[in-house]
């Protein structure tokens, strides 16, 4: 727009704040938490290794090759072989999806199960509340390990088990916080005026509250995610994990590469620096989450 | 030459030649004194009640508490009829055409709790293993019942003499009672008590089994062979861990290792690390298998059952899965390590140990036969026990099925749930581990070939083969015998009956100071632990 | 105060009660059981000898007076007997327990010695340097598998040392040093890992304290820094700590596991890894509710002890 004296101006429109589009919001948030960017470019780097395995591996990770095991990494074989011949490269790679689809996939379900207990518990209150959560607090009761130990043991081995059994002890800790963040919002003012207005219950659950739990449900996951790759990693490693033929990092470091460990350190290795930057990207992003989402739980658990 | 000057040279080349090849393998005088710690791959799970379990978990452990009658030589590393050698009996003899085995027990022998050795302890052992009806006490499990199905009675007419009745001749009951799964149990003792402590008359007593930690023992001083056992004690140290009893071996924290669970690299890279340490390959009596349920189709049908043993490369397997430790050979433990190995040329003409190029297309022309075609292909589930080792094994076998045109997955079966599986026949082909207390044909075949044996998990069921197998065991004349028992082995695997894959090597590790413990072709029957002395 | 202790009491019963339930049935789900595993090691099956133990050991009566036997023997003291092992429950696990508690304490005590002061320097130099390298640091010991530090610190010591720690337990009355040694390295690999926990929330809480205004104010009226911070920051930080203290002895359990596996120190936690592989249903259940009781009690006495320190959370 030209000014009347012929000076181009620009038009600012008063009231409605102007919505930083996406690459703003990254942006700000890599300059302002670069830890947690760090986390974020991490577990980025993990979601694409999982998903293009397939693609990324330079040998098939369960094929054996007997002439040439417990090699060193070379030109051939970027991170050596294990003590059949496999390449641990690939099987590292594999590694990523089998512990991204448990990590991921326990999170997501004893998350979603957890937020949507907590959210109705929360929500209808009263007796139901309660009785729900002293149920929810006798799963919680157990240590993590122990329960998932047990459940694995229950279930028998596969990877839809590991899901089960390790979103198990998840489900009473996500719902403690989506509980609690859906007690403080009920009180609000707006909620109140929903419901004089007559909107009914189930509306004002999805679509009022739900829409201000997603802030702590994203730090509850991303929290949660770590320890559920340390979870899977020890289920795995005690035997009770990822059955085979799926390369687990956890059972990488279990079957054999502590018995070859002087031959081939490069075993007990790269499978646990895989685990530990895994779980280390997703505590600094997760972090880095909760303090931009939630101040008020800035520090604690 | 002169005669004198060359009778001279004779006898001082003779002695020459005596002095340098005819001294005794033991070149060195044992010592007294001194302790051992061995390793033990996990807590013993029944204690030290060999009669009631099969793991060499608890037979390694609790031999050096107990004695047989007879044992093999712990000093002779091939186990047969000539290397037995008396325990608590002091003679024995053949009678009737072997029919009856009569057994002179030595006199003065004590259980450690100061009881008295009679034929009344023998008596009672075996009639409880053989669960005959008057037997005073009864095994709350009992795997080995059938050795003792040809035993009529047992007498003991007075203390010290015992008389095993038999049906029909049976030369190899001696073998299966030199086997260290055979010990004697003391009459006074409720064998429930063997699950919990040892009472027996061997060369050491137990001191203490700190569950989950260790178990040791002390020199026991009225042992009833004067001089032994020269070490004044055993600790068997219990590490789960293999990365553990690695380090173990290496560091020295250990001196012996766990029979059975050292593969060739891990020995390989430990004797890298200690040159001084003394690794001695050998085969342990434990072999790979493929069983196929013939109860059901598709492997009701022998030419598949063929099909599948054609396909499989074993020496391949034997480089992919083991990397080189272990042998091919068929259903009994192959020479130079066992006694009834067929011979090589034997060997390579059964079905599966041909060149691959040429036993795939025959495995693929006989799948055509049953009527198994690219149109018509054969999809089956292979189970596995959920060990690492079961299932590389079995993923290899997968691989060699895949390439003859049958498509097979993998289940794999919880430990606990694997006989039940197998006993029950709920399986189609299925991919398993097989260990023989003595190298015996008579120990190995009525357990798993026989008509109707529990453990004949492919319910294979010949009657040729059964006459054959009853004919060996009564064969008394040894040349003859070793005849029949090549030919069974041949038609067993000519039928496939249950494919043999290979069978295993352990590399036993031990420091250069332990002496004269040498692994026989069996794990199961080398750890009485009386000879061995430290030379350090 | 003591209705609410009550009722908190009451409702830690009905928790343990439901717990036992819980862990009663789960274990039942687990395919296989005792008698199924004793028969593996002896290599074959036999339905009517696996009745015969079945009789034996209880378990063929139905489910509910199976359950209701185990509360009852519970609640007069008995542990009941191990299966697997044929001998009383408590025989078995007693030589365990000390080993399993001498290495939680000093896991914690690494844990405080090593969180809280890198906690208040991270604090008290917020943004700098220093103040990242530490959480860096102490975020790597959250995401280190607990079980590969050990792993990685055995085999270290055997490259280098061409020694390894003993391997069963030495008492500290027989042999000091070596006891020390033996405990030093598996304290050393658990508590790094709770030593994050606790020095993310030292930290944490310091910084919300010290914005408080009262600090400020002390800060404005001159008071020399350093005794700011001691006297009034840290005693009011210290709260939380304590409880994060409380609720890290539950979770020590899962690191306890794996380190007790690692380096074979005989505890309990890889005592209950074994019994339930074995199907020991007296011991785990036993050992699981014993867990169970400890972890709820910690948590009524630390929200006792809140309670009690902190004025303004008195009422429940």
């Amino acid at each position: 727009m030209v000014s009347p004296i012929g000076v181009p101006v620009d038009l600012v429109v008063v009231g409605a704040p102007a919505r930083p589009g996406w690459g703003t919001v990254l942006g700000r948030f890599v300059r302002r938490k670069p830890l947690g960017a760090i986390g974020g470019a991490i577990m980025v780097v993990m979601l694409l290794t999982a998903v293009l395995a397939p693609w990324l591996q330079t040998h098939d990770p369960i094929a054996t090759e007997a002439a040439y095991t417990l090699g060193r990494p070379n030109a051939e074989h970027w991170l050596g072989t294990d003590h059949l011949g496999r390449d641990i490269y690939s099987r590292i790679v594999h590694g990523a999806w089998a512990s991204l689809v448990v990590g991921v996939g326990s999170t997501l379900l004893g998350s979603v199960l957890g937020g949507i207990i907590g959210l109705l518990s929360a929500y209808v209150g009263g007796k139901t509340d309660l009785i729900t959560q002293r149920l929810l607090d006798i799963l919680q009761g157990l240590p993590l390990l122990v329960l998932a130990l047990v459940m694995s043991a229950s279930l028998g081995p596969s990877i839809r088990n590991v899901i089960i059994a390790i979103s198990i002890p998840i489900i009473p800790r996500a719902s403690r916080v989506i509980r609690a963040s859906v007690l403080s919002i009920r009180e609000m003012q707006y909620i109140e005026a929903a419901r004089a207005l007559g909107v009914r219950h189930l509306r004002t659950a999805f679509r009022h509250i739900l829409p201000n739990t997603v802030g702590p449900f994203i730090v509850l996951c991303t929290a949660q995610l770590g320890s559920a790759i340390l979870v899977e990693a020890t289920l795995s490693f005690l035997g009770m994990g990822i059955p085979e033929p799926y390369p687990s990092w956890g059972r990488m470091l279990s079957v054999s590469a502590a018995e070859y460990a002087q031959k081939a350190p490069h075993l007990v290795l790269f499978p646990g620096i895989a685990i530990s930057l895994a779980v280390f990207g997703s505590n600094l992003l997760g972090d880095a989450l909760r303090d931009t989402l939630d101040p008020r739980l800035r520090g604690s658990r | 030459m002169s005669r004198r000057r060359a009778t001279i040279s004779f006898v001082v080349v003779s002695l020459a030649l005596v002095i340098a090849f005819g001294t005794p393998a033991i070149s060195q005088t044992p010592k007294a004194g001194g302790t051992l710690n061995i390793t033990q791959r996990e807590d013993l799970p029944q204690g030290f009640a060999i009669h009631e379990t099969s793991t060499i978990s608890t037979v390694w452990p609790a031999m050096p508490c107990l004695n047989n009658l007879v044992l093999f030589d712990p000093l002779k590393k091939t186990e047969s009829l000539d290397t037995i050698i008396g325990e608590l009996a002091e003679k024995w003899s053949w009678q009737d055409n072997y029919r009856n085995l009569v057994f002179f027990l030595r006199k003065g022998v004590k259980w450690h709790d100061g009881q008295p050795f009679t034929s009344k302890d023998v008596k009672y052992t075996f009639d409880m293993l053989r669960e005959a009806p008057d037997a005073p006490a009864k095994l709350r499990i009992n795997p080995r019942k059938d050795w003792y199905t040809n035993v009529q009675t047992i007498e003991a007419p007075d203390p010290h003499t015992v008389i095993f009745h038999l049906k029909r001749p049976q030369p190899s009951l001696l073998m299966m009672l030199a086997s260290g799964y055979t010990p004697v149990y003391a009459a006074h003792v409720p064998p429930a008590n063997y699950r919990t402590a040892c009472i027996g008359t061997g060369p050491f007593k137990l001191k203490e089994w700190r569950k989950g930690e260790f178990v040791e023992y002390v020199k026991n001083p009225d042992y009833f062979v004067k001089g032994r056992p020269y070490l004044d004690g055993l600790k068997y140290i219990v590490i789960a861990e293999r990365g553990t009893r690695t380090a173990a071996l290496q560091s020295g924290a250990v001196d012996v290792a766990f029979p059975g669970e050292t593969t060739k690299t891990a020995a390989e890279q430990l004797k890298k690390a200690v040159p001084e340490l003394a690794v001695t390959p050998y085969s342990q009596n434990v072999n790979d298998n493929i069983i196929m349920n013939m109860k059901k189709p598709p492997f009701n049908n022998a030419k598949v059952r063929l099909a599948v043993s054609r396909a499989i490369d074993r020496r391949a397997l034997v480089q992919a899965v083991h990397q080189g430790g272990a042998v091919v050979g068929a259903s009994m433990a192959p020479k130079p390590h066992g006694f009834w190995g067929l011979l090589d040329r034997d060997l390579n003409a059964l079905p599966g140990y041909g060149k691959p190029a040429d036993e795939k297309p025959r495995a693929k022309q006989l799948l055509a036969e049953a009527g198994v075609t690219p149109q018509n292909p054969l999809k089956v589930e292979m189970v596995t026990r959920a060990i690492a080792v079961y299932v590389d094994m079995a993923s290899f076998v997968i691989n060699e099925l895949k390439q003859i045109g049958i498509e097979a997955s993998l289940k794999q079966i919880e430990t606990a749930q694997w006989h039940a599986t197998a006993t029950r026949g709920d399986y189609q082909i299925g991919a398993n581990l097989t260990g023989i207390g003595p190298d015996d044909p008579d120990a190995n075949y009525f357990e798993n070939y026989a008509c109707g044996s529990p453990r004949n998990y492919s319910f294979y069921c010949d009657e040729q083969v059964m006459k054959m197998i009853e004919q060996q065991s009564q064969e008394l004349d040894p040349k003859k015998r070793f005849a029949q028992v090549a030919a069974l082995q041949k038609k067993l695997e000519d039928d496939a009956a249950r494919p043999l894959l290979d069978w295993k090597l352990d590399y036993f590790v031990r420091r250069p100071f332990v002496k004269n413990l040498i692994p026989h072709q069996s794990i199961y029957n080398f750890g009485r632990m009386q000879e061995v002395w430290r030379d350090k | 105060m003591k209705s609410y202790v009550a009722q908190r009491l009451g409702i830690a019963i009905l928790t343990l009660v439901g717990m036992s339930i819980v862990i009663f049935t789960l274990l039942r789900l687990a395919p296989g059981d005792i008698v199924d595993i004793l028969f593996s090691t002896a290599g074959y099956v036999n339905e009517s000898e696996k009745q015969a133990i079945l009789k034996e050991l209880g378990m063929d009566r139905p489910y509910w007076i199976q359950y209701l036997d185990w509360v009852r023997q519970i609640l007069t003291g008995d542990l009941g007997k191990s299966y697997r092992y044929d001998v009383p429950a408590w025989d078995v696990i007693r030589p365990l327990v000390p080993v399993t508690i001498e290495l939680a304490v000093l896991s914690i005590i690494v844990a405080v010695v090593l969180g809280v002061p890198t906690g208040v320097i991270s604090a008290v130099r917020q943004d700098t340097a220093l103040d990242y390298v530490l959480r860096v640091f102490s975020l790597a010991g959250l995401s280190m598998p607990s079980f590969w530090l050990g792993m990685v610190i055995i085999l270290g010591m055997v490259s280098w040392l061409g020694w390894i720690p003993p391997l069963t337990y030495v008492r500290p009355t027989d042999n000091f040093k070596a006891h020390a040694i033996q405990f030093a390295l598996p304290a050393l690999a658990v508590g790094y890992r709770s030593s994050a926990l606790i020095m993310r929330i030292t930290r944490s809480s310091l910084l919300e304290v010290m914005r408080e205004d009262y600090i400020r104010t002390a800060w404005a009226k001159g008071q020399a820094g350093r005794v700011v911070i001691w006297r009034h920051a840290l005693k009011n930080a210290i709260l939380p700590v304590v409880t994060v203290i409380g609720i890290e002895f539950a979770f020590l359990i899962g690191g306890l596991v794996v380190t007790e596996t690692v380096f074979n120190l005989p505890g309990v936690a890889r005592f209950l890894v074994q019994a339930i592989l074995w199907r020991d249903y007296p011991i785990v259940q036993n050992l699981v509710m014993f867990i169970a009781i400890v972890v709820i009690f910690s948590n009524l006495f630390v929200d006792m002890l809140y309670g009690v320190l902190d004025p303004r959370v008195r009422y429940g």
